[in-house]
């Protein structure tokens, strides 16, 4: 039997503990005057930094909010039960930071950078302070790549760039996480050799689930493992159940995972599920340290709140490596009243928004957008030219058909081109209707719009159309699959091309039967 | 907190009247007479935080006992204080005039606690070590607190000089256990 002798031991143990120094040790404290409700006074800390981390007992951490003449207003990270009254509080002299690096990807964290998904710790590169300013004019440039979303409605009438900030706005349960969740989904593809060797750049994707419920937030993350969407994806939880301070700070923990990215030249997208309870938590965090409520009781600088949040999306020039941050904020509004604070706010600062209906959800429009009152302001200049080209006429024919529905009851009592026009509306609405977790490939996207607004889906009727577009992009994706090939290369529908696609669509209308 | 703020203004303002008449030290001297009396006499400091005595009995005992000590300015402070019904903040107005008065000598209190008494030339030692240390004038308090096992613990207003062995063993156990997550 093996022995281990004593002297051994002590040798181990010297050299482990040689590497501690016995030295005076130097720092700042205060003393606790008054706690509660997650938020603690302290007297003392006269140099602690405004957002510096400070240190409680019981390795409890607080946030540095308010600096007075004679006391300093700290958010309490953990419990505030484990404070007490005349505890000793230490500076960190570090401002509150997260750890930033690739291997975040595919890990469920805190708004801490503390893992939670039971993988084990994170090897991460460097620590990023959480609160960073967004860049200036000089460091960024125009929104040029698009953001593919896979939906087909929004990659063809409101186009998202990479850098650019698009709200998701709509009334609960209308599909805003739905629509994030599949742009999510649909980045895999920029992830394939296939992308690669089409010059597409990898996007990687950051969840902040914000005051969400917990089973909400294991949904999603069980979604995107089950599509294969987690190796490039990070989720940031601070659900319902956390210190409202966690919650608060989420979106810009994740706009600096975003960031590390970004610096390094790569395409981050980051979306905000959502921000109007982040705005509620700030409130509540806000009236406990005493500042003086406005409207809706919200702080003076809620605006601020979100402005300098958004303003971190950015597409860096070419000199900086050309790296973009996209934001997909999402704001949840009552009974569809957008003039409310908080969305009207975010409405400003965002480049455009994509409205969700409850009536159009309802009335089985999924996914659910206005696409009368949703627009995006920079996403044009990205559009790929093929899809701008078609997407002109469809715009257009929607935009026709919604000035004529209240009309449609009158049936056959209407003029031929007013029948036209409305038969010709509700077959192009019945075609941009997506499944969920459906996303669509920009190519296949082109194809059922030029169709759609060419006439060749005129002579089906309304519930086959569904149908049709399914067939007929199977019929050229096996016959005349060069087609899409082109139009992935060349990004732009020529003249060949169309008779292309005129060609193999006459074929394909002449065999084609509707079911019964 | 808002004590805080008006006994600070108090203060600076006696200091200031201090300074404009050139009575500066006698006048600290005298409020550390009446700072260490009112520290002291328990009774003193009930008397003038009741709110049922009357200004002018509160004005009439002070007056007799500190008449024949202090400077007449003093005495008027006193009185005014009283007459603005803030006798009951006089131990934290006097306590920050001397804070301020520190501060225009440039001496610093510093608080060192140790878990043995230190003979005279053991504090004296200490004393010249934080003279150098801080280039200033100290007036050092030394008490005792057995919890700190060894070394000492010395306090600066808010900077913390931590060498004692409570200490020490506080961060030899952070290091061990750092090893499991951490928030930071």
């Amino acid at each position: 039997m093996a022995e281990v002798r004593p002297d051994e031991i002590s040798v181990i143990l010297r050299k482990q503990l040689s590497g501690f120094e016995s030295e005076v040790d130097i720092y700042d404290v205060g003393t606790v005057l008054q706690v509660g409700d997650g938020i603690a006074q302290v007297y003392g800390l006269s140099k602690v930094m405004a957002s510096e981390l400070v240190e409680f007992p019981n390795d409890v951490f607080g946030l540095v909010l308010n600096l007075d003449e004679d006391s300093v207003g700290c958010v309490l990270f953990g419990e505030s039960t484990l404070v007490k009254e005349g505890d000793t509080v230490k500076r960190t002299k570090r401002v509150a930071s997260m750890p930033v690096g690739e291997k975040m990807l595919g890990r469920v964290i805190t708004p801490l950078g503390v893992p939670i998904d039971g993988k084990g710790e994170i090897d991460y590169e460097k620590y990023q302070p959480i609160e960073r300013k967004a860049l200036g004019v000089i460091q960024r440039q125009p929104v040029k790549e698009p953001l593919q979303t896979g939906i087909t409605a929004i990659d063809a009438m409101i186009p998202i760039g990479r850098g650019q900030r698009e709200l998701i706005i709509g009334d609960r349960q209308t599909g805003k996480t739905a629509v994030a969740v599949d742009t999510i989904i649909n980045q895999k593809y920029t992830h394939t050799e296939e992308a690669k060797n089409l010059g597409i750049k990898p996007v990687y994707c950051i969840y902040v689930a914000i005051g969400q419920k917990s089973s909400t937030i294991a949904q999603v993350v069980a979604k995107l493992q089950e599509q294969d969407a987690m190796h490039y994806t990070t989720v940031i939880s601070a659900a319902a159940s956390e210190p409202a301070p966690l919650q608060f700070i989420a979106p810009y923990s994740g706009a600096t995972l975003g960031e590390f990215f970004r610096d390094n030249g790569k395409h981050a997208l980051v979306v905000y599920d959502d921000l109007s309870k982040q705005a509620a938590a700030y409130r509540e965090l806000s009236l406990l340290l005493r500042r003086p409520p406005g409207r809706e009781a919200y702080p003076g600088d809620v605006f601020y709140l979100h402005s300098r949040l958004l303003e971190r999306a950015s597409k860096l020039s070419e000199d900086l490596g050309g790296g973009s941050l996209t934001a997909l904020p999402i704001i949840e509004t009552q009974q569809g009243d957008v003039s409310a604070y908080i969305p009207t706010n975010v409405i400003s600062i965002t480049d455009g928004q994509i409205y969700l209906e409850s009536n159009l959800f309802n009335a089985g429009v999924r996914p659910a957008i206005n696409v009368g009152i949703s627009v995006s302001r920079v996403g044009g200049n990205a559009q790929m030219k093929a899809m701008k080209k078609v997407a002109g006429t469809l715009k257009l024919d929607l935009a026709q058909y919604r000035e004529l529905e209240a009309f449609a009851k009158f049936g056959s009592d209407l003029d031929k081109s007013t029948q036209r026009t409305l038969a010709k509306g509700a077959r192009l609405v019945e075609l941009l209707k997506q499944g969920q977790y459906n996303p669509v490939p920009v190519e296949k996207q082109v194809m059922s719009i030029y169709l759609g607004t060419n006439g060749y889906m005129d002579n089906i009727s309304i519930h086959e159309i569904k149908h049709f577009e399914k067939e007929i992009l199977e019929f050229i994706e096996v016959k005349y699959n060069n087609i899409f090939e082109i139009i992935k290369k060349e990004k732009q529908l020529s003249d060949e091309t169309i008779s292309e696609i005129k060609k193999a669509a006459d074929e394909f209308s002449s065999i084609f039967k509707e079911s019964e | 907190m808002i004590n805080y703020k008006v006994s600070y203004r108090y203060a600076s303002s006696l200091l200031k009247m201090a300074k404009d008449k050139n009575i500066l030290e006698k006048i600290a001297i005298d409020v550390e007479l009446i700072k260490n009396v009112l520290k002291e006499n328990i009774a003193l400091r009930k008397m003038l935080e009741n709110p049922v005595i009357k200004p002018h009995i509160k004005t009439s005992i002070l007056e007799e006992i500190f008449k024949s000590k202090i400077d007449k300015e003093t005495m008027n402070f006193l009185q005014f204080v009283i007459q603005k019904d803030r006798e009951d903040l006089l131990y934290d107005i006097f306590q920050k005039f001397i804070e301020l008065y520190n501060e225009i000598l440039g001496i610093v209190n510093v608080d060192i606690k140790t878990a043995f008494e230190f003979d005279d030339e053991q504090k004296e030692l200490l004393k010249n070590k934080f003279e150098k240390y801080l280039n200033k004038k100290t007036r050092i308090g030394f008490t005792l607190d057995k919890n700190i096992i060894g070394g000492f613990f010395a306090k600066i207003g808010d900077t913390v000089y931590d060498a004692s062995i409570q200490h020490q063993l506080e961060l030899l156990k952070k290091q061990f256990v750092s090893s499991g997550p951490s928030l930071n």
